[in-house]
């Protein structure tokens, strides 16, 4: 570590000769240790999940959740330091609901997703504070229908002037990812934690872009990528996490939920069986290498 | 432009900034209370102590709910009740009536919890009383019965005015029939205008003296009364709410009445 | 033009006169609601075998003008409460994006939105009282149907007092007068609502706001219906007042010009 000993490590708001924030990386390091958490994009919703390490086998399964539900349509998973992260979900909750009260309709994930960006940077800002010890990854859906504004109570104009406009094309789904530096960007598919590498180098396999991944098909990807992240950095149990937000004529009606047990269950068997099966393919391969060795 | 700068510059221009107005006060047109109609009223014998009152309740001429109670238990358990040893009638604003039984019942709760004992009725009446008071100028528009049994066992009632005036007594009718059912109550428990016959004639008539009844004839007292003042009151009637204080606990009994 | 910024824009006062400035009130007294604006007329309710049904037309009259006929006075909360409002409709938008967020927040945590109708009604006549005691009162009287913590159907009202009462039949405004006697005809209160199927609820109602329409100047012949059930609740918005029947008004006479 080169930023050692050289005193501009030692105080947030400082910025060494070479133009580092060491607070900010040290505060990217923190993340780094966090269990893997991922989030996928597709045309009809987006999905979260999380691998949740226990720490200790006195804690209840099933319990203590690390996605959080910000808004109707939102969801948020940390990576790094749990409690910043609630701190920054509640934030988040804030945000949301300070949106409706002054629009009157729910927050664009774009919106929040800026908002809590900049909320982030100002931790990098000051030497009485420091920087958030996470990387999140926020998901949600705009809706795609024209909306009410919160508490209307007619239906506007049939026709002519303030008429509904045919075909208009709205909403969608958005995922960020907001770094401890304040720096977001928008994803087809963002990982962070201990093993974002292999998770990155999956979910870059998934050709996201194209959108031809649907929904129920990602919420089975998402789990045996974290399974996949698991099995390099292979340490203690876990468990996984999800929660997903569909079209409004999808599953979950444009709300962030948590995937259904069953599907879970099903998509973490999956995930299992796709691992065996590559355990089986490298261990064949060693076995040949051995055998070539021999030669 | 010939009128430009020809208006000098007058205090009545001002338009948007601060100034001050000849307006005058609004007059406030929302009233706060209203009468939710009903009647109370309450008994108490040597070692028990009664509280009653009719279930209708009304807004003008319109029956609102013919089952509003108007006797609640203070200090027992949430939902049932279980466990309270003071009773307290509400009659009036229905409103105000619900809110303070809640604060008095949260009262007597954070006693015992603070304590490690019940609250004694006398103490919870006092106290009782510091409420309403407290709000004297936008009072509780009810007129409330407390209930219970005294340090000695023996039944105890004290009666309320909307601002937090009180005091024990034998008996006491409340709501909006209580001028037909307390001159009733004055005859029939403290036996006024009532004399021992032959005892003399004229002033040298000896009154009868009052003593504690029994609680079979202060029930049928309280039935009694309420089955009249449903007759000639169109806000009393639907059901009767008795709550009954004794050393065992509190026994509550609900009859019918007239629903005309 | 001058050099009062001020008054740039504003009509000339050797023109128009000069400006009221009563209108611009900054100082005085802070003034509150003290009457409604645009308003809607009665909400309806019935308990039956099983649920609540709830009704209400889909109008907001500005005084004696039909201003918006389109409007859902009937409210969703959760998934098995419906808050039916009468009084003014902004208050009852305010209301309803409190209930919003009070759903937001609730659904935060995993087990999702445990509030029931009775959990939400207490609630709503505390926040009903709070601002009446303010002298700043939410401008309605509502119906809260759904179901209590056994599940049982649950019916209560509440108004901008904070006042709140229950009955297995419950009407606000005008319903109180016209519709209730006919839902005490058709169900009278001594018979269990599991006698009530919830087609006889349903038509009672429907049957109800026809007489309202005929009868409340301030009624339209849209509305909505919910039925609330253990299965979830059913809304039907633009519903239309079927079978309407004026010939009676042929024979009314002794109204406006008309003399025999």
């Amino acid at each position: 570590m080169t930023s050692i000993g050289t005193g501009y490590d030692l105080s947030n708001s400082v910025f060494s000769p070479d133009g580092r924030n060491f607070q900010v990386e040290y505060a990217a390091k923190a993340v780094e240790n966090g269990g893997t958490a991922i989030g996928i994009r597709c045309k009809d919703g987006v999905v979260l999940a999380v691998e949740k390490t226990i720490t200790s086998k006195l804690l209840k399964p099933g319990a203590n959740n690390r996605i959080a539900t910000v808004d109707r349509h939102v969801g948020i998973v940390t990576a790094g330091l749990v409690p910043d992260g609630r701190h920054f979900v509640s934030r988040a909750r804030d945000e949301a609901s300070s949106w409706r009260s002054v629009y009157k309709s729910p927050i664009p994930i774009s919106a929040l997703s800026n908002r809590l960006g900049s909320y982030v940077q100002a931790y990098t800002l000051y030497s009485s504070v420091r920087p958030f010890g996470v990387t999140a990854i926020v998901g949600g859906w705009d809706s795609e229908a024209e909306l009410a504004v919160d508490g209307q109570v007619g239906s506007g104009p049939r026709s002519g002037s303030g008429g509904k406009v045919d075909g208009a094309q709205t909403g969608g789904p958005g995922l960020y990812m907001i770094e401890p530096s304040g720096l977001y960007w928008g994803y087809y598919g963002a990982a962070t934690g201990k093993g974002r590498q292999a998770a990155k180098a999956e979910l870059e396999k998934l050709d996201l872009s194209s959108g031809n991944l649907n929904l129920v098909d990602a919420v089975k990807e998402a789990a045996r990528i974290i399974y996949v992240a698991h099995e390099d950095s292979k340490d203690k149990e876990f468990e996984l996490e999800m929660s997903w937000i569909s079209t409004l004529e999808g599953p979950t009606k444009g709300r962030h939920e948590a995937v259904p047990q069953q599907l879970l269950q099903e998509a973490e068997r999956a995930a299992k069986r796709a691992l065996e099966g590559d355990d089986e393919e490298e261990e064949e391969a060693k076995a040949n290498e051995g055998e070539q060795m021999e030669e | 432009m010939s009128l430009m700068g020809q208006q000098p510059h007058s205090e009545a221009i001002g338009y948007s900034f601060p100034q001050s107005t000849n307006a005058p006060i609004k007059e406030h047109s929302f009233y706060p209370y209203t009468d939710n109609g009903g009647s109370t009223l309450g008994i108490t014998g040597a070692d028990f102590a009664i509280l009653a009152g009719d279930t209708r309740s009304v807004a003008g001429y319109n029956i609102n709910s013919r089952y509003a109670p108007k006797v609640f238990k203070i200090g027992g358990d949430d939902e049932t009740g279980d466990g309270a040893h003071i009773i307290l009638s509400v009659v009036g604003f229905a409103a105000d009536g619900q809110a303070l039984k809640e604060r008095l019942d949260a009262v007597v709760k954070m006693y015992k919890y603070q304590h490690g004992k019940p609250m004694s009725v006398r103490a919870c009446a006092q106290r009782l009383s510091t409420i309403l008071y407290q709000k004297r100028f936008f009072p509780y528009y009810v007129h409330a019965i407390l209930a219970g049994l005294d340090e000695e066992g023996k039944g105890a009632l004290y009666s309320y005015d909307p601002v937090g005036s009180y005091e024990r007594e034998q008996c006491r009718a409340a709501g909006s029939a209580a001028s037909l059912i307390m001159p009733f109550l004055d005859n029939q428990v403290n036996f006024k205008n009532q004399y021992i016959p032959g005892s003399g004639e004229g002033h040298a008539l000896e009154s009868k003296k009052p003593e504690p009844l029994p609680r079979e004839t202060v029930e049928q007292i309280v039935r009694d009364a309420f089955t009249s003042a449903v007759e000639r009151h169109i806000e009393v009637g639907d059901g009767l709410q008795l709550m009954v204080i004794t050393e065992k606990g509190i026994e509550e009994i609900y009859t019918p009445l007239k629903k005309d | 033009m001058n050099h009062y910024p001020e008054v740039w824009g504003r009509p000339r006062d050797d023109v128009y006169g000069s400006y009221n400035p009563s209108y611009l009130q900054t100082s005085g007294p802070k003034t509150h609601t003290q009457s409604p604006a645009v308003t809607g007329t009665s909400v309806i309710a019935v308990k039956f075998n099983g649920g609540v049904a709830i009704a209400a037309d889909n109008l907001a009259s500005y005084g004696s003008l039909a201003r918006f006929t389109d409007v859902k006075r009937l409210r969703i909360f959760g998934d098995s409460a419906v808050v039916g409002f009468g009084g003014d409709v902004s208050d009852m938008q305010y209301i309803d994006r409190l209930l919003e967020s009070i759903d937001i927040r609730e659904n935060y945590s995993a087990h999702g939105n445990t509030l029931n109708a009775k959990n939400l009604h207490t609630y709503l006549s505390k926040v009903f009282y709070k601002r009446r005691s303010e002298f700043n009162p939410l401008w309605n009287h509502i119906l809260v149907a759904g179901f209590d913590e056994n599940k049982n159907p649950f019916l209560s009202s509440a108004d901008l007092l904070g006042t709140t009462y229950s009955a297995p039949h419950l009407a606000t405004g005008f319903g109180a007068h016209l519709a209730i006697p006919i839902l005490r005809r058709l169900f009278p209160e001594e018979t269990p609502i599991e006698k009530i199927s919830k087609e006889e609820a349903e038509a009672a109602l429907r049957e109800c706001l026809k007489v309202l329409w005929y009868r409340d100047a301030r009624s339209l012949d849209q509305y909505s219906v919910a039925v609330i059930t253990s299965d979830g609740i059913e809304v039907k918005e633009n519903q239309q007042i079927e079978a309407q029947s004026w010939a009676f008004a042929e024979s009314i006479k002794g109204y406006g010009a008309q003399v025999n």
